[in-house]
């Protein structure tokens, strides 16, 4: 029942009546050729489609293709991102490395933005986990943008809506991949069902040493990290710098 | 630098939404009480009625403009849900349409008609719980976020109600003592009135004493997002002079000070009280003061600080 939160939609209406046993299976088998094949026996929660990102941070350089891809796909306003690279530079010369870590929504099992949405504008959608922003209902509060722990949203300053990455919703229902994965030079992006145990990215999950970005806040991201550097920006204070951390947002700091 | 994305608008509607519902909880409250009471105490359920919706209004209006879009806040009312912002518009729209209603029944100083006198104390009924609603669902909404673990902490909603009902005693004291009855057969009454409010806001402020002084010691006794995010309000950090001058000395412990010195000889000697104007007034402003400083603190500091790791 990790739905409780948002109990009053009809969305919700229509996940509840999706988890309800005899028709999970029949709908599951009718929402994706990607259901499990051994869908019959799980859940209905695993059954359904939940989409994710494994982001395989040893084959990213750092290049922004996948910032710029995603800036020219949704035409994204100046000053705010919805995919965006992040540098950690650490040690003191000679011993010196640079690591990239890419960032983008998370589309969480138990995302908070959903939680704290006051008009449910914000959803999670049932057919294939991507959460979502019903520009028809969001008011611009910016309770989703303060209560997400990872930075993912913000208020778009064209149409004063909250905004995130959507996963390239619009590429994805047609069968190709989102915009970033389609343009990481370094194929350091793996995109699908992590639900399905036979898909690239749960195979890839399940042979490698993944993460995900903290995990402590209780939000089950599914975008995982192959040897995500999570160092934090050290504190300055001898004016010799052993951890800086580069944003390349206009947020110069991490959340 | 972090970004803010509530600012100064949201800052006074909470101030403002804040003092509005206290000032009506506190008259409502006396109100019902009235048996027992003096029967000048009408005139700080009048006072507290009459000004209480003012604030609430222009809060709320300062916060559906703050959407730029205002028209877009209708969305709220297309559904309720679990979500503390939900919740509180419910209650928020319930409490100024009441609290209205409220203050128009008291505009004839006496309850000429009987039904009036009714109609008064079932509104108070219904808008002292909707006043405490919409003075603590602030508190929860901003409490209810892990992300930000300056406020994910249960007891700013205390916090927000003890600041409200304080900031709303310091309205309807500045009230009574600006506007209030001065006649020489009336002052008893007054006094016994301020007396009232005086002892009333010294127990708010207390309270509120008590509850900073309790974020602050579990916040330093532990490590981690907490203790980072609550060092910017203490000394060393950049919202620290606020915070210790604003909010502690001119907020709360000047006033304090202040209502004791004028209350302990009634309480503890059983002296008369004196009221005294320049003292309600620079005790009330410097309330009004503190709970906007507070406020203002507490918004801030929450969206500079984060987790602290990744």
């Amino acid at each position: 029942m990790n739905d409780q939160e948002k109990p009053d939609t009809s969305r919700r209406g229509f996940v509840q009546l999706l988890a309800g046993g005899a028709v999970a299976a029949t709908a599951a088998s009718a929402l994706g050729s990607l259901a499990p094949a051994g869908g019959a026996e799980s859940t209905a929660k695993q059954s359904r489609i939940q989409y994710g990102m494994l982001i395989d941070t040893r084959r990213c350089i750092g290049c922004h293709s996948c910032s710029v891809a995603c800036k020219a796909e949704f035409d994204v306003p100046l000053g705010v991102n919805k995919s965006w690279v992040e540098y950690t530079e650490k040690g003191t010369f000679p011993n010196v490395n640079r690591h990239f870590l890419p960032r983008l929504c998370n589309h969480c099992s138990e995302p908070q933005c959903v939680a704290v949405c006051p008009t449910g504008a914000t959803y999670k959608r049932p057919q294939d986990g991507i959460v979502v922003v019903d520009s028809g209902l969001c008011i611009g509060c910016k309770y989703c943008i303060q209560a997400c722990p990872y930075d993912a949203r913000f208020l778009n300053p064209v149409t004063n809506f909250a905004d995130k990455c959507d996963f390239c919703i619009h590429r994805v229902s047609k069968g190709l991949l989102p915009s970033c994965v389609n343009s990481c030079i370094g194929g350091a992006r793996i995109f699908g069902d992590v639900n399905d145990p036979e898909s690239e990215i749960s195979r890839q999950i399940a042979a490698n040493a993944v993460t995900v970005l903290r995990p402590g806040k209780g939000t089950e991201p599914n975008v995982y990290y192959i040897e995500a550097d999570i160092t934090e920006q050290a504190e300055n204070s001898d004016g010799s710098y052993r951890v800086r951390v580069t944003t390349h947002r206009s947020i110069k700091e991490r959340r | 630098m972090h970004e803010l994305n509530w600012g100064l608008p949201v800052i006074l509607y909470l101030f403002l939404a804040g003092l509005g519902a206290g000032a009506v909880t506190v008259s409502g409250s006396v109100l019902l009480r009235k048996g027992g009471f003096h029967d000048s105490r009408m005139d700080i359920a009048r006072y507290g009625a009459l000004i209480g919706p003012i604030p609430v209004m222009l809060g709320t209006f300062l916060i559906v403009f703050e959407l730029g879009q205002p028209f877009r806040a209708l969305n709220l009312f297309k559904m309720i849900n679990l979500s503390p912002m939900s919740i509180g518009t419910w209650a928020l729209a319930l409490f100024i349409i009441l609290s209205g209603l409220y203050a128009i029944c008291f505009i004839p100083r006496q309850a000429t008609w009987p039904w009036l006198g009714k109609a008064r104390r079932v509104l108070a009924w219904l808008c002292v719980p909707l006043g405490i609603s919409v003075a603590i669902y602030t508190g929860v909404l901003l409490g209810a976020m892990p992300a930000r673990p300056f406020w994910n902490s249960p007891i700013l909603a205390g916090l927000f109600v003890l600041s409200a009902l304080s900031t709303g005693t310091a309205a309807i004291m500045l009230t009574v003592a600006l506007f209030g009855e001065k006649s020489a057969e009336h002052r008893e009454g007054r006094e016994n009135d301020q007396y009232l409010l005086v002892s009333s806001d010294a127990l708010l402020l207390g309270g509120e004493m008590l509850v900073i002084f309790l974020f602050l010691m579990f916040a330093h006794l532990t490590i981690g997002d907490v203790r980072h995010a609550v060092e910017v309000i203490l000394p060393g950090g950049s919202l620290a002079s606020l915070f210790w001058w604003g909010v502690v000395l001119i907020g709360i412990l000047f006033p304090f000070v202040m209502e004791l010195f004028q209350v302990v000889p009634k309480l503890l000697y059983g002296r008369t009280f004196r009221s005294s104007l320049v003292l309600e007034v620079a005790v009330a402003l410097s309330v009004l003061a503190g709970g906007f400083a507070l406020r203002y603190i507490i918004v801030v500091a929450g969206q500079v600080t984060g987790p602290t790791t990744l």
